[in-house]
């Protein structure tokens, strides 16, 4: 009973922070329809950047304040000088299906080999902001420790502030309305494309804590939020890329899932894992989780 | 119609491109491969960047640093030593990748401190290095199969193997925790296998084994390994893996407030590696590990202080520890190697010369080395030494007792074996 | 009537067209040194890689992100027949061909609902998934892999005919059939039908087109081409291990597919070329700069990346649709 109790917590944790990815990457399918790889580079960047200050500091909450900043700069800079670019130039012929996806694949490689060749290829940490150590019961130690705490908190306060963001103001009903009706909304005076340049600003924030607070417990190479990216993309697509809640209850899913598979059957079957996982969620609901009927059709 | 005429240009063009850029290179006849009158080129292949790469990363530019300061005085027979270094990131298929690479691209004349058990298994396979005679000197691993001179006939080991380093371990888990409970953590590949196939031989007990794979190493997985043990009440790990690995290990452990005695195996130990990665010094405080080499700490050692000089000059930038003591080992008996081969330098020559006179050369270890006709056995034999509260690593029990044995069933006895001396000034004048 | 005909010459010239070329690769493999033969025998495997994604992405719209992984299932097939079996090489290929497919048809139909980003989702998580299952049993030999050994060219070859110029054979034989096969199913109704169903699935359907088999097929044969692919690679390396078959590859063979024009057959050489050519070029430029192991791990991957977006802005759907474009201008006057 521990054991499930233990497996439960961890996988909040780690599921948390998978909300965090595939959040931003919803948040972008929704105002761009582009599934963007490089928002792992994105997030590697900003935390590159987080890494910097935080070792000189000494402080994780600057280091991640200055994640957020970078990520949201360079969210914006991509959707402002690449993505405008793309669009104009490719959108007919069969390789339209393919061409963002692509495009975002090679900005995710010149991203890593930016941060390779400026930062170097070896392991770095940063120093996590609550203890490691696991939370004693008595005198057993589960391995739930303040860390993995405060990465929900944190979390979770995020996703309150976004919540509050989309639904209550009015940035916020701009943002849905790009997303939802782009030639309504510029009728209605929303500027849709400068909008869509901060739904990719806020992505990027987002991707930046999930980079800072990752690698809070792990190492920091330009492969190291690669893994993020799989799952946060696998989680998106779980709770069905139109919704937000979705996101969020399909990384919670995914992350509870792998932390069992993990826990209980072994290391390598991990992936294979969340592999069925995903199949399982769209055989039966080819739209994810939380698809409303025909919503809008990629 | 157009669009089938068009189709059948573009696959002719496509066709001569393809005929054209395999056309691009002639080749030219050589001589002895590798070697000029002024150069002798060598060719490593180890993990620069990657999962595994903590530590080891540093080995390739070590022995560039000791070849330069040979370069600088005189060279080897007033040739010059080029090392290139290639990346396998500790993966099979890249590690034949960037083989293929040396060996025809670069054309080296030998391979020196191939790196990893399952990558150099696949690469003489792969490559044919036997079937093209190339001499791989002093393979960074210490995996016993590659002892045998009838399956790798140009191959030439340093470690002890892992099988010998197992049965030393067990010998001093006998003498020492008689009674307490065993557990093992090992890398699940003929590295680790190595090692559990020899406790078995030796009758080792352990009450929990803990395979994971390469590559697999984390926090998070780190985790399952530490509850296996806490749950079954291991008060002695053993540890065969690599750096990348220990450092999750000790550190989950040290969160969950585990602290059994570890004893570390000699591949994934050493301290300012694990202290990189994070690991707190109160951890390593009392770890036992077993070592070849006299602590890179340890000025006293007259190899130790050569190579620290040597470090100082030309691998500025580089702190000195394990890794750098290796890369400079390996460099000084890859230059002991060549001088043996002669002036007139052939790979044949080079195979000969370590069979014929390899277990003269010096060497920062204290154990004595193998190499012979019918052994390509490197170094036989271990110390077991205690981290101590600086981080530094002592003899355990005060001063060096040796252990010496073979991979198979022969005893594990306590060797009185002096080594040689380190040439003066570092520099081999053997011949 | 007259199409028949028509159509039986269009074959018959291109079979001829096909031995010229193997033609002229058997002449170029005996001119060139080692390494190109070696290079070349990748590149075969390549393009037979890249003919899957331009039958599957190309052709029937469905963007696919694990081609890796269907190499994978063929390079394990083909070394699990050739080492359990002790069957002729040419077995070995056929399992691949054959399990891969297998894979392949189920795969579709999971996949035959799905569209865009979910169907990139779906074999996204395949491709990294499955290769690590090698981990999981050992009979498929774990991290470090199995070996997979052709054997040696027949000794009538003589001395100087190296294993390597052996595997740029069989890999260039292999190639050539494929493409030769490939070529006949694009051109056919198959690819027609593909085709169709890319542009408009809802039309099709009215049309009569009964989209979700054929999208199954496309996804079976673009897999059985994979598996192939993967058990050439294997022969080239001796080694089926999970380290060879990486989300990188399968990102690389979009890359190439990309590059060489996504919907073009022949420009899979062209897709090959460029994928064998990058890391050659990356380790040159690599090497002027001195510092050679920080840029030797990370110039590759940039002189890639810029190269695929270059090509994906201004030439999404390959040179030779530009060169279409332009030569369609010119007609037009």
């Amino acid at each position: 009973m521990q054991k499930v109790i233990e497996t439960l917590l961890i996988g909040l944790s780690t599921g948390s922070i998978y909300a965090l990815m595939s959040l931003a990457l919803v948040l972008v399918w929704r105002s761009t329809r582009v599934i963007n790889f490089a928002q792992a580079g994105q997030a590697m960047f900003a935390t590159y950047i987080g890494f910097e200050i935080s070792s000189r500091s000494g402080l994780f909450w600057l280091g991640l304040l200055f994640a957020i900043v970078g990520g949201a700069l360079i969210g914006a800079g991509v959707d402002y000088f690449f993505m405008r670019v793309l669009f104009k130039h490719a959108n007919s012929g069969p390789a339209a299906v393919v061409a963002p996806v692509i495009a975002t694949l090679g900005l995710l490689g010149i991203i890593r080999s930016f941060v390779g060749l400026t930062w170097g290829g070896e392991f770095k940490s940063i120093e996590a902001p609550a203890s490691t150590d696991g939370y004693t019961i008595g005198d057993t130690t589960i391995p739930f420790s303040p860390l993995n705490a405060l990465i929900i908190v944190t979390v979770s306060i995020i996703l309150i502030a976004l919540a509050i963001l989309f639904q209550r103001t009015n940035l916020g009903l701009a943002l849905r309305a790009s997303a939802y009706a782009p030639e309504i909304a510029q009728l209605a005076g929303i500027r849709t494309a400068r909008t869509r340049t901060i739904g990719w600003a806020i992505a990027g924030g987002v991707g930046g804590v999930a980079g800072m607070l990752v690698t809070s417990y792990n190492f920091l190479t330009p492969y190291s939020l690669d893994l993020l990216l799989v799952f946060g993309f696998i989680a998106a697509v779980i709770g069905g890329l139109e919704s937000m809640v979705g996101a969020v209850i399909g990384a919670l899913v995914l992350g509870i899932g792998l932390t069992f598979i993990l826990n209980y059957v072994g290391t390598s079957l991990v992936f294979i894992g969340g592999f069925s996982v995903l199949l399982l969620v769209l055989l039966l609901k080819p739209d994810g989780i939380m698809a409303k009927g025909k919503g809008r059709r990629a | 119609m157009i669009g089938k005429t068009r189709r059948k240009r573009t696959w002719f063009v496509a066709a001569v491109l393809a005929a054209g850029s395999l056309f691009a290179t002639a080749l030219p006849a050589n001589a002895e491969t590798g070697v000029s009158s002024s150069e002798i080129k060598l060719g490593i292949t180890l993990p620069l960047t990657g999962a595994a790469s903590p530590g080891y990363n540093k080995i390739g530019n070590a022995m560039n640093a000791y070849f330069k300061y040979v370069n600088d005085n005189g060279g080897v027979y007033g040739r010059k030593i080029t090392l290139v270094q290639k990346n396998d990131e500790y993966s099979p298929q890249l590690s034949i990748a960037k083989t293929n690479e040396l060996i025809l691209k670069d054309k080296v004349f030998a391979l020196v401190g191939p790196l990893g058990t399952a990558n150099f298994t696949a690469v003489h396979k792969s490559v044919g290095i036997a079937r093209r005679g190339v001499p791989s000197l002093f393979l960074n691993t210490g995996f016993s199969g590659f002892s045998s001179k009838k399956s790798y006939p140009t191959s030439f080991m340093i470690l002890p193997s892992y099988a010998m380093e197992a049965k030393i371990v067990a010998q001093f888990l006998k003498e020492n925790f008689a009674g307490k409970k065993l557990g093992l953590v090992y890398q699940n590949d003929e590295f680790g296998i190595d090692g559990l196939g020899a406790f078995r031989a030796a009758g080792t007990k352990f009450d929990v084994t803990v395979p994971y794979t390469s590559g697999t190493q984390s926090a998070a997985t780190a985790q399952t390994w530490v509850s296996q043990l806490a749950a079954g009440g291991v008060q002695v790990v053993v540890f065969f893996g690599v750096t990348s690995a220990t450092a999750p290990l000790l550190g989950v452990a040290a969160a969950a407030k585990y602290a059994p005695q570890w004893i570390l195996g000699s591949v994934g130990a050493d301290p300012l590696t694990l202290r990189a990665l994070g690991v707190p010094l109160a951890v390593l405080n009392g770890a036992l590990t077993m070592a070849g080499n006299p602590s890179p700490n340890d000025t006293s050692d007259e190899y130790v202080k050569q190579f620290q000089e040597i470090n100082t000059k030309y691998n500025t930038g580089t702190a000195f520890d394990d890794y750098v003591l290796q890369g400079m080992n390996i460099g000084l008996m890859t230059v002991q190697a060549l001088r043996a081969a002669g002036k007139n330098l052939t790979r044949k020559g080079l195979v000969r010369a370590m069979e014929s006179k390899g277990s003269t050369f010096a060497s920062v270890a204290y154990s004595p080395l193998g190499y012979s006709k019918t052994s390509n056995v490197g170094h036989t034999g271990y110390y077991m030494a205690v981290m101590d509260a600086t981080g530094d690593r002592k003899p355990f029990g005060g001063s060096v007792t040796l252990y010496t044995t073979d991979s198979g069933s022969g005893p594990v006895v306590k060797s009185t074996f002096k080594r040689p001396a380190m040439p003066a000034k570092g520099l081999p004048t053997n011949s | 009537m007259e199409s028949w005909r028509k159509a039986r010459v269009a074959v018959r010239k291109k079979i001829l067209f096909f031995i010229l070329l193997g033609w002229v690769l058997l002449i170029i493999g005996d001119r060139v040194d080692e390494l190109r033969v070696y290079q070349g025998a990748q590149i075969a495997m390549y393009t037979i890689a890249l003919a899957s994604i331009v039958l599957l992405t190309g052709y029937s719209g469905q963007v696919s992100l694990g081609n890796g992984a269907m190499m994978a299932v063929g390079g394990y097939s083909a070394a699990l027949t050739l080492n359990n079996l002790q069957t002729p090489i040419w077995f070995a290929f056929l399992m691949a061909i054959l399990v891969s497919s297998l894979f392949g048809s189920l795969l579709g139909a999971a996949a035959a609902r799905l569209s865009g980003p979910y169907l990139a989702g779906t074999t996204l998580a395949l491709a990294v998934g499955l290769p690590a299952i090698a981990n999981q049993f050992s009979f498929l030999g774990g991290e470090p892999g199995l070996l997979f050994d052709v054997g040696f060219p027949p000794d009538r070859f003589g001395e100087e005919f190296t294993q390597y110029k052996w595997f740029f054979w069989i890999a260039s034989v292999i190639a050539l059939l494929s493409l030769f096969i490939t070529s006949n199913i694009l051109q056919s109704r198959f690819g027609r039908t593909w085709r169709a169903i890319r542009g408009n699935s809802l039309a099709a359907e009215l049309a009569g087109i009964h989209a979700s088999r054929m999208k199954v097929l496309a996804f079976t044969i673009s897999s059985a081409l994979a598996g192939l692919a993967g058990a050439v690679l294997a022969m080239t390396i001796s080694l089926v291990a999970p380290g060879a078959y990486t989300l990188t590859l399968s990102f690389a063979l979009v890359t190439g597919a990309v590059l060489a024009g996504i919907s073009s057959l022949p420009g899979v050489v062209l897709g090959g070329l460029i994928l064998v050519a990058i890391p050659e070029i990356a380790d040159a430029l690599a090497g002027n700069f001195g510092d050679a192991d920080k840029l030797n791990n990370y110039l590759p991957g940039l002189i890639t990346s810029v190269l695929l977006i270059l090509s994906v802005i201004y030439t999404p759907n390959g040179p030779g649709e530009n060169l279409r474009k332009h030569l369609h201008k010119k007609s037009a006057h």
